[in-house]
């Protein structure tokens, strides 16, 4: 009788990363342990539990994924720990979106947290453009979005592109709905009224309390009105509103318009003509993290950058900083839809392998360089966020949600 | 100016000040030419400077202390020339009498009410508006309407509530304007503080104040921020100052102890900062040592703006006193 090889008896190492689920997706998860040889624990919440954790649990985890607009509240609370660029050996390959704020010097940065000016780790401690060698989040996932809206209501975009006046637009009274978080809806919100001439703001990334308190008097008047059909906190909840056919316009991202089953053809992605609102997604080190442990965390920061990972992020819409990897991970079908905007040369799958886009679909605003040359402003926790956060969470409480 | 009600029962404080003043004066503990400044004798005696001004005045009606070129008064007639004493009260064995000890006492307890009324409406403000109610307060404290409302003009006096338009007492929203406003005024009046008491910081004390850092004795940068308006802004003979800086100071110490019971942890470069200045006013580079506090503080405005994002995440209080109520 053979006697069976015992198992290897040393402990595999864990790396536990906190997050969202704009990241957190079990395939990168999966694809991560097969690299590296160790094992990850995804911890995926919401945005606001996320970043209140982050910052006043910081053992709790080793690596923390998630916005530049929200790292202020966990940097400043010295939760993490400086990353080095020099450890990171794809940093070169990095684009300039991340690094200099523009993909060119003549392109306009966008109003807000636009993550350049997050990014590098200033000598007093905070965090600012001047390039230094240490940078508090690794750039990673990324997009630009805008809006959904019917069709059936708004007919196709012209020439000129729809508007963000849209979202609060009269005709689709009673059929609009909201992104809760505080840090992107209430700039779609604020976006439509400036377009629609209700209101203007001095530097709409920046409000002040006095326009803070104008925009939500004109949300209360609206919402008395009727205007709302609720909110929502997940993307399976927008998607519910549209299947359910309970909305016309409303707050999208980008891979739920992969999920719409019959309802594809009729509500479309804007292409909005005053620009996008952009996010930055990316990666930091908890302070903690130190010997053996830090090196595993460079490890896994590192693999994000080789390619896989950005592969399944492009499938659900999402732009990597490092295209070049990307770009061998996927079908030149994959690549062309994507990234260049061509038209979609044949069916293509989303993370989990059902289809997502159709033949001949082609991407709402083009390309790659199109579309981040487009950027009006970028998800932003302002200097007023608790004052504006407070308000707008007293609004959204008094909407409905998807399921209610 | 009529005089505020002040502690029901009993004397106004003044008049008890004199009494322990013209004690002393007349045993001769102290002697002639003695300076008299307000504000050791407020702290002695654990008063506010207005009672004391109003002490002295009187003394100085009485012949019994008498002006001179410098700040404060001189004890004695002032009919010959004397050579100013300017010494601490305890060196020559102030003595407060039993009687006025128990009235001071009294008033003690006030002033522990009025700190913790004081503690509690700065911290609220960081959640939003808040409306403070008269009756409320006074049931909380157990002390009558005509004590609370006196607790709610002088938080009135030091800017830490209002009255809205319909008469109502209100408190906050602390947001990142009032911030970055309070610390501007900072950053005017403060370096200016610190050249005006250039003169008379004692210096033994800073070189103390230097090695507790440098020996990481000095724990948080609440305590060095005290420290630095005890030991050097608040020896500025401009007094209106000193009180104009401490009330503009008092929202932003109770942020930051709000904060810090969120677990907000120590900021090491916070902690080098104050370092680097109590080196620079310990070796009498005042202009560097003014430059530098209006660096820190554009620096510490900065970050402060960041830090209160993060009370956005955090629900209000459920241990709210009772006679605070939100206004939506």
């Amino acid at each position: 009788m053979h006697r069976l090889a015992s198992p290897p008896n040393h402990k595999r190492r864990v790396l536990r990363v906190r997050g969202t689920d704009v990241t957190l997706l079990e395939e990168v998860r999966k694809m991560a342990v097969a690299d590296l040889g160790i094992d990850i624990e995804h911890e995926s919440l919401d945005f606001l539990t996320c970043q209140h954790l982050a910052a006043v649990d910081p053992t709790g985890y080793d690596v923390y994924e998630q916005c530049f607009h929200n790292l202020d509240i966990v940097w400043y609370w010295g939760a993490l720990q400086p990353i080095q660029t020099d450890r990171i050996n794809q940093w070169d390959h990095i684009g300039d979106l991340a690094k200099d704020g523009g993909i060119s010097k003549y392109t306009w940065q966008g109003h807000g947290d636009a993550p350049v000016r997050k990014l590098y780790v200033q000598p007093d401690g905070t965090l600012g453009q001047q390039p230094m060698p240490t940078i508090s989040m690794l750039p990673t996932a990324h997009n630009v979005d805008s809006f959904g809206f019917d069709r059936r209501l708004f007919g196709d975009e012209g020439p000129e592109g729809s508007s963000w006046a849209w979202l609060l637009d009269r005709r689709a009274r009673g059929r609009i709905a909201l992104v809760d978080e505080p840090a992107i809806g209430i700039f779609d919100a604020a976006l439509a009224a400036e377009a629609n001439g209700d209101l203007t703001f001095q530097d709409i990334g920046n409000m002040t309390v006095d326009e803070i308190d104008s925009l939500m008097a004109l949300l209360e008047t609206l919402r008395q009105q009727g205007f709302f059909a609720g909110s929502w906190v997940t993307p399976d909840e927008a998607e519910a509103f549209i299947q359910t056919d309970r909305v016309s316009v409303q707050s999208m991202w980008s891979p739920s318009y992969g999920n719409l089953g019959e309802m594809a053809g009729i509500f479309r992605e804007s292409v909005p003509r005053e620009g996008y609102r952009a996010w930055h997604g990316g990666a930091s080190l908890a302070r903690h993290l130190e010997g053996a442990k830090l090196d595993m965390a460079y490890d896994y920061l590192n693999w994000w950058l080789t390619g896989p990972a950005g592969a399944l992020m492009a499938r659900q819409g999402h732009y990597m900083t490092n295209s070049k990897g990307v770009r061998e991970y996927l079908s030149p079908e994959e690549w062309g839809y994507w990234y260049d905007g061509d038209p979609a040369r044949c069916d293509l799958k989303g993370p989990d392998g059902k289809i997502v886009v159709r033949t001949g679909q082609r991407r709402p605003g083009g390309a790659y360089r199109e579309r981040v040359s487009r950027i009006a402003l970028w998800n932003t926790v302002m200097d007023e966020y608790n004052y504006a956060a407070r308000s707008w969470n007293r609004f959204i409480r008094t909407l409905g949600s998807s399921t209610t | 100016m009529s005089a505020r009600p002040t502690t029901p029962g009993q004397d106004p404080l003044y008049e008890t000040i004199s009494r322990v003043l013209r004690h002393n004066i007349r045993s001769g503990r102290l002697p002639e030419g003695f300076v008299l400044i307000e504000g050791p004798i407020a702290k002695l005696m654990q008063t506010s400077r207005a009672p004391v001004q109003a002490s002295l005045r009187i003394l100085n009606a009485e012949g019994l202390i008498h002006r001179f070129r410098g700040r404060g008064y001189l004890v004695g007639d002032g009919a010959t020339s004397l050579t100013p004493i300017r010494k601490s009260l305890e060196e020559f064995g102030f003595e407060i009498p039993d009687v006025s000890r128990s009235a001071l006492a009294v008033r003690g307890t006030w002033q522990r009410v009025y700190d913790k009324v004081e503690a509690e409406i700065a911290a609220c403000q960081i959640f939003g508006e808040f409306r403070v109610i008269e009756t409320e307060l006074a049931n909380h404290l157990g002390v009558s309407r005509t004590v609370a409302r006196d607790v709610l003009s002088r938080l009135n006096e030091r800017g830490l509530i209002r009255k809205g338009a319909t008469s109502h007492w209100l408190a906050g929203p602390l947001t990142a304007r009032t911030l970055r406003e309070k610390f501007e005024l900072r950053s005017i009046m403060e370096p200016a503080a610190l050249m005006q008491a250039s003169d008379y910081i004692d210096h033994a004390q800073i070189m103390q104040v230097s090695a507790h850092i440098e020996s990481g004795k000095a724990k948080n940068s609440a305590q060095l921020e005290d420290e630095l308006m005890r030991l050097c802004l608040g020896r500025t003979p401009n007094s209106a100052l000193v009180e104009i800086i401490s009330n503009n100071r008092l929202l932003l110490s109770a942020m930051d102890k709000a904060l810090s019971d969120l677990g907000l942890p120590v900021d090491p470069v916070a902690l080098d900062q104050y370092q680097t200045l109590f080196e620079l006013i310990g070796s009498r580079q005042i202009d560097a040592a003014a430059a530098y506090l209006r660096e820190h503080l554009r620096v510490l405005s900065f970050k402060s703006v960041a830090r209160l994002k993060i009370v956005a995440l955090i629900p209000e209080s459920e241990s709210l006193p009772p006679y605070l109520t939100p206004v939506i």
